[in-house]
């Protein structure tokens, strides 16, 4: 059993990273994360510029000090993540748009699911894998909150802690992608409905108006904004993991009543 | 050993489509039984069905007793499956996907190098072997799709039009192949091509709009006339004969 899973998600590493759409995704998210983790530093910088000039000595701040709010958790840990948050969305989807979709639109899902291969180890062996790479992305742009936190003596705890909720975002996003690709033959129709999800369920503000306010702060509650906010703070929750173990949990067991309903077809 | 099979009242509906309707029939081991044809007869719902790719909208399919409906994984043990126009990795090379379809099937270390090993002897891939599949003709693509089946040394072999697409000469060596499983293998052929399946198969059944039309041995065929005789009768008459005085 486990040979076989191992098997497949070899054969999904190999296809994956024979593919551009792996390395166009990887530059761009670590490309955009640097960039933009660097702006929120230039900022920090110069609002430590101006805090600490003379001349502001006259209009109301001490020369020399800084607010406690204007620090490196708060200018540059917490923005950078919310970005990272939002680059995970816009790359993801296009990830995961093929992982089912060409398999069933090429026909080799007949070759898997007649060789003896569990549905459930195929859709564990994919989703396995879409994390691994989801993991890997991570770990190619910690290299700059892990400087500054090195440099600047944040705190360890607070780069783990950024680096768990990335994880957790990134996987849930990846499974609602998988659970896409899996219920069609299109990459297309999978990567727009990966989109939508995912964005409807980000902050559901947009809502607000329209609805009560007790329905308005249900939807908050399942909205992945809610439960991603604490872990750039350096706060691991185990409701938000939980929250977002569910929705993996879900995205997984979707793809495999994808594949067992494709029997019955 | 090979395989016994035996479907039994097997119908599938696609919506109100009819693909197959209560058909009933017995392969005997070491068979190769072939089955025949008009598009839309039910020739490949019923192979889906054996396969365990899909699921009987009634009825059921038996190998060796083995309950393709209710423990499908027991029977694709026993199967080895080459699917119309092959379905395969075209970015594996040959070598890399028989590993891999090889694991899937449970080997691993010497036997399953010895594995490939015999089945790449056996389809003739020696001078493909570490060329990627898109690349290969379509005649080497379906000997690689017959080498993933035999992997596990399988009872029983179900190949979907294997000459599909193929050159003379490549029909005339995949025939060949197929043939040499007799006896050592039950096989389903499935195919468009009426002299090859009064070539190499014991016996032949003919679907009709997922019905069971006929069904002969070789011999049977032999002493009454073609299969394309038999089709012609219990199918209908060729495109061009419609409407002649």
């Amino acid at each position: 059993m486990i040979g076989r899973v191992v098997a497949l998600a070899r054969k999904e590493l190999r296809q994956l990273f024979a593919s551009p759409i792996a390395y166009v995704v990887g530059t761009a998210y670590v490309a955009l994360t640097g960039i933009y983790f660097f702006q929120h530093l230039v900022s920090y910088n110069q609002l430590l510029f101006v805090y600490q000039s003379e001349g502001l000595t006259g209009g109301g701040f001490d020369q020399g000090t800084v607010p406690s709010q204007i620090n490196v958790l708060n200018e540059v840990f917490v923005p950078s993540a919310d970005d990272f948050g939002l680059f995970l969305l816009v790359v993801l989807p296009l990830v995961t748009m093929r992982v089912f979709a060409e398999e069933r639109a090429n026909g080799t899902d007949e070759l898997l699911l007649t060789s003896g291969l569990r549905p459930w180890e195929v859709a564990f062996a994919k989703h396995g894998v879409t994390y691994l790479f989801v993991l890997l992305l991570l770990a190619a742009s910690a290299i700059y909150p892990a400087v500054v936190v090195a440099r600047a003596g944040l705190g360890f705890e607070h780069l783990f802690a950024l680096y768990v909720g990335q994880l957790c975002y990134g996987c849930a996003i990846a499974s609602i992608g998988l659970a896409c690709s899996s219920f069609t033959s299109s990459q297309i129709v999978a990567a727009v409905i990966g989109y939508a999800i995912p964005f409807v369920m980000l902050d559901f503000a947009w809502l607000s108006n329209a609805v009560s306010e007790e329905v308005a702060g249900r939807l908050k509650e399942i909205a992945l904004l809610s439960h991603y906010g604490t872990f750039p703070r350096g706060v691991i929750e185990l409701s938000h993991v939980t929250y977002f173990a569910s929705i993996v949990f879900l995205g997984w067991l979707a793809s495999l009543t994808s594949l067992e309903l494709g029997r019955a077809r | 050993m090979s395989a016994r099979i035996e479907a039994q009242s097997v119908s599938k509906r696609f919506g109100p489509v009819v693909a197959l309707d209560a058909l009933s029939l017995e392969i005997a081991p070491g068979e190769i039984f072939g089955l025949i044809g008009p598009n839309g007869a039910g020739k490949t719902t019923f192979i889906r069905i054996l396969t365990g790719y899909r699921l009987a909208s009634q009825g059921d399919v038996r190998v060796d007793g083995i309950s393709v409906t209710t423990d499908r994984f027991r029977v694709q043990a026993k199967l080895g499956y080459a699917c119309e126009q092959p379905k395969l990795y075209g970015d594996h090379t040959v070598d890399a996907f028989l590993r891999f379809m090889g694991q899937v099937r449970g080997l691993s270390g010497a036997r399953l190098r010895a594995a490939i090993g015999l089945s790449v002897e056996r389809m003739g891939l020696e001078p493909v072997r570490r060329r990627r599949i898109s690349v290969l003709s379509k005649g080497f693509r379906q000997r690689v799709a017959l080498a993933q089946a035999l992997l596990h040394d399988p009872s029983l072999l179900v190949v979907d039009e294997p000459t599909v697409g193929l050159d003379p000469a490549q029909q005339i060596e995949l025939r060949r192949i197929i043939a040499g499983f007799r006896g050592t293998h039950t096989v389903v052929l499935c195919t468009h091509q009426l002299h090859e399946a009064q070539m190499i198969c014991d016996r032949v059944a003919l679907l009709d709009r997922g019905r069971l039309a006929a069904i002969a041995t070789a011999e049977q065929l032999r002493a009454d006339g073609s299969l394309e005789a038999l089709f012609l009768a219990r199918v209908g008459q060729p495109i061009h004969s419609e409407g002649a005085a």
